[in-house]
């Protein structure tokens, strides 16, 4: 064996050494962390374990997406407090980056207008604390008119401090997530299937139309009409969909909020597309938009999408502000639980849980988008 | 010499013999004799309608109210208090380190209160339970019209729970939401976010009258969700001072129960219309002895703050800002859970 040899498996001993030792040292933390916990709470005469979540809560809270009771158990609870999580979650990364890659494109205009518009937007938005901007916002909402004065629009759309009240389809709510769930399939099918931009952005809005077309046609109540319009009876309104003022301001809010920072990634991703090929386009006589769709967008996807996958990530991390507001989201849910139960340790776990599942999977996903769109020939 | 000491032993062995009428002073009575002054529990800021700070900066409240009462049975005049300033966490430590004499001060008789920290609680003498508001342009007066509302809460209290249950139970079909903030809670109300708010009888009377632009236009509703028995807490081990204070307490129902008031309490010590208020106003003897008082202590106090429903009144009811019902802490007689044990 060479010298070389020996000093190279030498330091390849050495490393596996460091490395066995930190694992070990981890453990070590991790186990003290927890036989500690364990004799204190059993010292304070405190229980701990699951068994809780069977025990009905007893206590009700604002929004949910399906039919709940006070008599639920917290495990039931919890899960309507994650699927509202990811309602708003989805809804603010959906909307955020529609909204980011409008302004990010504004800024990066050649109208000064335009860019300065959209210059002021993110410097207000992006550099004030979320939160301030939730509770002013919310603030502003709960003084619209009451529901007996609501605003309206054609008698159709209402806005109250109560909620915006919207037509809605005459379906149950179970079909209702469906069809979302649909539309989320559609556009995953869209991008796989590489369809050019525009296309594939009318292709996804068209058939999410279509499909809830057919299915209020085929799953509507025997005898319901079509479509609902909400109406004022006694105290809120009736028929159509209301959406609590307390989810308006949420999604609101983190859209204003998430917007400004997505428009400042496409605006970075805009920047690095070589000014050649911009010149390139125009020397050949092709249109702002087509440059725009066909030349810099997807040039710039491509430095876009690893930081756009964190603005997500970041997203739905933003949800749990709804605590400030009485919008019942996951962690709005376990620090009542928390309250209402005892069980700290237990619910915390259960809350890192959900979020590292939820953030798990858009990180995956955003590997796999990036995958997606990588320039096969570099 | 010897005869002299024989005497004194007869003397002695003769009164050992006689009936004991007077009964062993409480320490904490005498205590506050040779001090001269009561020291009673106040609040670090004002509780409204229970413990406040008036513009003149002078204690008021129907518990500061029963301090004064308690002074003047003891010492003769209702001014020798001192009203010490505590944080409701402060109040048990300062109580069973001697800061204070008794804790007056809205605080609910809970069991662990009285095994646990050693403390001894009187006769209840305010009953505070969780209730609703509603705005008053509804034109609602029970839970049961609130079919379809919107109903603001603290998140994580035991009103969140007791509302929801009652309103379960009544199969209400509504809306909760809760807020973590107290501030942010009242502001939604007032904003009409919500078409009722449910919380503490006392504290929902107080926001009414100090909090909203216009206290007519709301309405606190009909239904009593629970009680919460509120008593005075004072050290374990000091029988003989929880018998004055219950006396106390009893001595303002009995007075108001017999019509007796601030106003009419000397008319009627000079013309005692039964025996009953004869005994009470010390215009026979009796009522002071026995709780190592003098006669006339109940006379005193009555002319000083007045009998139960006029301390009540004056603090939380009609003629206070707060006009609270009295609903449950009326007599037992006009429908209330009030009651003073029986003076024999």
């Amino acid at each position: 064996m060479s010298k070389a040899d020996e000093l190279r498996q030498r330091a390849k001993r050495r490393k596996i050494a460091i490395q066995a030792g930190l694992i070990a040292l981890s453990a070590l933390v991790i186990l003290g962390a927890f036989t500690t916990a364990r004799t204190n709470l059993e010292a304070q005469g405190l229980t701990s374990g699951f068994g809780f979540l069977e025990r009905s809560t007893g206590w009700d809270y604002s929004f949910s997406l399906v039919p709940k009771t006070i008599m639920d158990p917290y495990s039931q609870t919890l899960f309507v407090g994650f699927l509202n999580t990811l309602f708003v979650g989805f809804i603010a990364i959906f909307l955020t980056t529609l909204f980011g890659f409008i302004i990010g494109t504004a800024r990066d205009a050649s109208n000064i207008a335009i860019k300065t518009a959209a210059t002021v937007y993110v410097q207000i938005f992006r550099n004030i604390p979320l939160i301030l901007q939730l509770v002013f916002l919310y603030a502003v909402l709960i003084n619209l008119p009451g529901p007996r004065q609501a605003m309206s629009m054609a008698d159709t759309i209402f806005l109250s401090n109560r909620g915006l009240m919207l037509p809605g389809l005459s379906v149950t709510p179970g079909v209702a997530v469906a069809l979302l769930l649909a539309s989320i399939a559609l556009g995953v099918v869209l991008i796989s299937r590489k369809i050019p931009l525009i296309h594939g952005v009318l292709g996804w809005v068209g058939g999410s139309i279509l499909m809830c077309i057919v299915a209020a046609i085929a799953m509507r109540p025997e005898g319901a009409t079509l479509v609902t319009i909400p109406e004022l009876k006694g105290l809120r309104f009736r028929g159509g969909i209301t959406i609590p003022i307390e989810l308006v301001g949420m999604i609101v809010a983190i859209t204003l909020y998430g917007s400004a920072y997505i428009a400042e990634v496409v605006r970075g991703g805009l920047a690095q597309v070589p000014k050649g090929l911009t010149e390139a386009g125009q020397a050949l006589g092709l249109s702002k938009g087509a440059i725009w769709s066909r030349i810099k967008m997807p040039m710039a996807l491509r430095s876009i999408i690893p930081p756009l996958g964190n603005q997500w990530i970041f997203m739905m991390k933003a949800t749990t502000i709804g605590v400030a507001i009485g919008f019942s989201d996951l962690f709005y849910i376990v620090s009542i639980s928390i309250t209402q139960s005892g069980q700290t340790l237990e619910l915390i776990a259960i809350l890192a849980g959900a979020f590292l599942l939820v953030n798990g999977g858009l990180a995956v996903f955003t590997n796999w988008l990036n995958a997606r769109m990588k320039l096969k020939a570099h | 010499m010897f005869k002299e000491m024989s005497l004194k032993s007869v003397a002695a062995a003769a009164l050992a013999l006689l009936p004991v009428t007077a009964v062993a002073e409480s320490p904490t009575v005498q205590q506050i004799k040779e001090r001269g002054t009561l020291l009673c529990s106040g609040h670090n800021g004002s509780y409204f309608g229970f413990v406040e700070v008036n513009d003149k900066n002078e204690w008021k409240g129907l518990d500061i109210d029963l301090c004064r009462a308690l002074t003047t049975a003891i010492l003769g005049d209702p001014n020798a208090n001192q009203i010490v300033p505590l944080s409701w966490a402060q109040r048990f430590p300062a109580l069973q380190s001697g800061d204070v004499d008794l804790i007056i001060k809205a605080t609910g008789w809970t069991m662990g209160r009285d095994t646990e920290l050693g403390l001894q609680f009187s006769l209840p003498y305010f009953f505070g339970g969780t209730q609703f508001m509603a705005h008053g342009d509804l034109g609602i007066t029970e839970a049961k019209d609130l079919d379809g509302g919107t109903i603001c809460v603290e998140a994580g209290t035991t009103i969140e729970r007791i509302a929801a249950n009652y309103l379960s139970t009544l199969g209400v079909e509504h809306t909760m939401v809760s807020y973590e903030s107290a501030a942010e809670l009242r502001a939604a109300y007032v904003a009409n976010r919500c078409d009722a708010f449910a919380g503490w009888g006392p504290n929902l009377a107080v926001l009414r009258a100090t909090e909203i632009d216009n206290p007519d236009a709301h309405v606190i509703l009909n239904d009593q969700l629970s009680s919460e028995p509120i008593s005075a807490a004072m050290r374990q081990g000091d029988e003989e001072f929880v018998d004055v204070v219950n006396w106390m307490l009893a001595a303002m129902l009995i007075a108001e129960e017999e019509g007796v008031t601030m106003a009419n309490v000397e008319d009627m010590a000079a013309n005692p219309p039964n025996p009953k208020v004869a005994r009470l106003l010390g215009s026979e003897p009796g009522m002071g002895e026995r709780l190592g008082l003098r006669d006339t202590w109940a006379r005193e106090m009555i002319a000083a703050v007045g009998n139960f429903g006029e301390v009540y009144d004056r603090n939380l009811g009609a003629n206070s800002p707060y006009k609270l019902d009295r609903g449950l802490n009326n007599l037992w007689s006009h429908g209330g859970v009030l009651y003073a044990p029986i003076l024999d």
